[in-house]
């Protein structure tokens, strides 16, 4: 009697044990696959970040569950960049595709670490273009001096780049940059199903104005009087005529920015 | 572990560990189990303590609930993307014997519902802080208030975030090593350790006492921590403030200025008014100042000076990596002791400022 009962016991635990077992296996699955989904979900919020500054994207997934896609602009002083490349057009008629998009990729590559080394964000690439904010995103009281010297940087970049082209036979590549600074409205903007990062106003238009003054003025890089009162006094302007611009009222005045009266002790 | 900031850039650690056996007795004494993290901030005696006597843990709240607190550091330092005190925290939470799921619940912010209001409201106000510091004060202040805490609580959940605000950054600056504590949960000795790190824990951690205010400070930030008179933050404040004005490692002129270009940058105009007055006596002239505080640079500062006015705007919002390359290329140009007390002054700021704006509003 004593043997049935022990060895029905031991066939209970048995299967207990082994009933057990398959769930602690099956806990461990589904823990496996939680993490998976985890890690998913970290590596598409890292490839989401280089889309959108880190900010965005929370405010994007934030936002995403909500269906209002208003009131997630503020109204702000930004400090806008523009830069394109010099004589593009006639330039992408003469390479090949493949040859073209390396030479670009290696211009948006240097502009944008520019841009980062200096606090900025890139707000959009259109075609050629890049457009910046400084300040947009996050409250910066030295948004101007950033935005100024990020334009230096990038005049820096584009002739060690030039260096590597000219190696490679390849044609030489020059900027013009505008930048203004000014009020304007900052957030996520779009539809339901687009929507990105930008800062909106007549002081970014005037940016984009200026840019295009580069050409006439014969300069890479013009800043606004807007600009000038605030910017570092060790950043050596050259004012240039002012001249009418498509949709504002008065003539544009605006500066060369030549370069630096003493090296800087930036640690960046 | 599934730990949210393990793909956090982080780059390799800028500064030696040094021993030194009294501040780690000092740190054992007070927290009960030895403190690494001491070791690397020696060069600044001051700085060391700091990490130890500014813990809220180790008998500075009163009034917020102790799993609060965890809660809300958790959620900063993940704001903050510092991989070093969110395993810190991580790991404090499992050895008290919350599971690992558990965690990932909150930390993912998947069970927001199943948490006590008070607790989401909290990690409403954790996150907002860190993310707009001193400007979003008085709407995060909203948030804590309608979920019902009291004046006293929220004053001491400023604290949290402050505290955790200046922490995240002393670690991530030098990028303090991460690997060992972020794996310390999967080790088998340490999971059969796990009921004694937390008997060790709760034993250890625990609620503060009504202290009697002392004399009244007079250095930069006295308000803030007059604002917590009769409570022992205030003395903790009072003391890591005091030993970090009598520092002689940098002048006290460089650390103020740090202090106002933080205070700038957030744009707190109470932290910002406090610190001029200071540097005026310090016979810093206003233009000079305007100057700094415009341009970051003036021909009156000296070497040392220079670069650190713009390391000291780096640490208001920054990505880790890239910030941790800034400080590298800091390293080469300081001193030792210079490059971690700037590291010191410049993450107390931080806190500081953010912490200030909370409990004495800023402009």
């Amino acid at each position: 009697m004593s043997v049935a009962v022990i060895a029905a016991a031991l066939a209970l635990t048995t299967m207990l044990a082994a009933v057990l077992y398959g769930k602690s296996r099956r806990i461990q699955a589904l823990e496996a696959q939680l993490q998976a989904a985890a890690a998913d979900l970290q590596h598409l919020q890292q490839a989401c970040s280089r889309l959108a500054p880190a900010t965005v994207v929370q405010q994007l997934i934030v936002d995403s569950k909500s269906s209002d896609v208003a009131g997630t602009a503020e109204r702000k002083i930004a400090t806008a960049l523009f830069v394109d490349l010099v004589g593009f057009t006639e330039m992408s008629e003469r390479l090949e595709a493949v040859v073209l998009v390396s030479i670009l990729n290696g211009y948006y590559e240097r502009m944008t670490d520019a841009i980062d080394e200096h606090r900025g964000q890139v707000g959009s690439y259109v075609g050629d273009g890049i457009v910046a904010y400084f300040g947009a995103l996050q409250s910066n009281p030295w948004q101007c001096d950033d935005a100024v010297r990020a334009a230096l940087s990038m005049r820096e970049a584009i002739r060690a780049y030039n260096v590597e082209l000219g190696r490679e036979g390849l044609p030489r590549l020059s900027i013009g940059v505008g930048i203004h600074r000014g009020p304007g409205l900052a957030g996520l903007v779009g539809s339901r199903q687009r929507r990105e990062f930008s800062f909106l106003g007549s002081a970014v238009n005037l940016a984009a104005r200026v840019q295009s003054l580069t050409r006439l003025h014969q300069v890479d890089i013009l800043t606004t009087e807007a600009l000038r009162a605030e910017i570092d006094k060790s950043i050596i302007l050259v004012p240039m005529p002012a001249v009418p611009v498509k949709g504002f009222a008065e003539p544009v005045a605006t500066y060369a920015v030549k370069g630096h009266v003493r090296a800087e002790a930036s640690i960046t | 572990m599934g730990n949210a900031l393990a793909n956090v850039g982080w780059e390799s650690c800028l500064i030696d560990p040094r021993r030194d056996r009294a501040l780690e007795t000092y740190a054992r004494r007070k927290t009960g189990v030895p403190i690494p993290t001491v070791r690397y901030f020696t060069s600044a005696p001051w700085l060391a303590r700091a990490i130890v006597d500014l813990h809220p843990e180790f008998g500075l709240l009163m009034h917020l609930d102790l799993h609060q607190m965890d809660i809300i550091e958790l959620v900063v330092s993940q704001e903050n993307s510092c991989r070093f005190c969110y395993a810190a925290v991580r790991m404090l939470l499992w050895a008290q014997g919350m599971s690992e799921a558990r965690i990932q619940h909150i930390e993912q912010t998947l069970s927001q519902a199943d948490l006590a209001p008070k607790t989401t409201a909290a990690i409403a106000f954790g996150r907002r802080q860190s993310r707009e510091g001193p400007q979003g004060a008085q709407e995060a202040r909203q948030i804590l208030r309608d979920a019902g805490f009291s004046a006293e609580e929220m004053k001491e959940v400023a604290f949290v975030v402050g505290v955790t605000d200046f922490l995240n950054r002393l670690n991530t600056i030098p990028a303090i090593p991460v690997h060992t504590l972020e794996r310390m949960p999967e080790q088998f000795h340490m999971r059969l350790l796990r009921p004694l790190i937390k008997r060790i824990v709760e034993r250890k951690r625990f609620r503060g006492r009504a202290a009697p205010p002392e004399r009244p400070p007079t250095h930069p930030y006295a308000g803030l921590v007059n604002a917590y008179a009769g409570s022992p933050i205030a003395l903790a404040l009072r003391r890591t403030t005091q030993e970090m004005w009598e520092s002689p490692i940098l002048t006290r002129r460089c650390k103020l200025l740090m202090l106002a270009v933080i205070a700038r940058g957030l744009d707190c105009q109470v932290c910002a008014t406090e610190i001029e007055e200071a540097l005026q006596q310090e016979g810093v002239d206003e233009p000079v100042l305007v100057q700094v505080l415009t341009h970051l640079d003036a021909p009156e500062l000296d070497d040392v000076e220079r670069v650190l006015m713009r390391f000291a705007r780096e640490t208001i919002w920054y990505e880790p990596a890239a910030l941790q390359r800034r400080a590298r290329a800091l390293c080469d140009r300081l001193s030792e002791p210079q490059f971690i007390e700037s590291i010191g002054v410049a993450s107390l700021a931080n806190g500081l400022c953010r912490m200030g704006a909370m409990v004495m509003g800023h402009s």
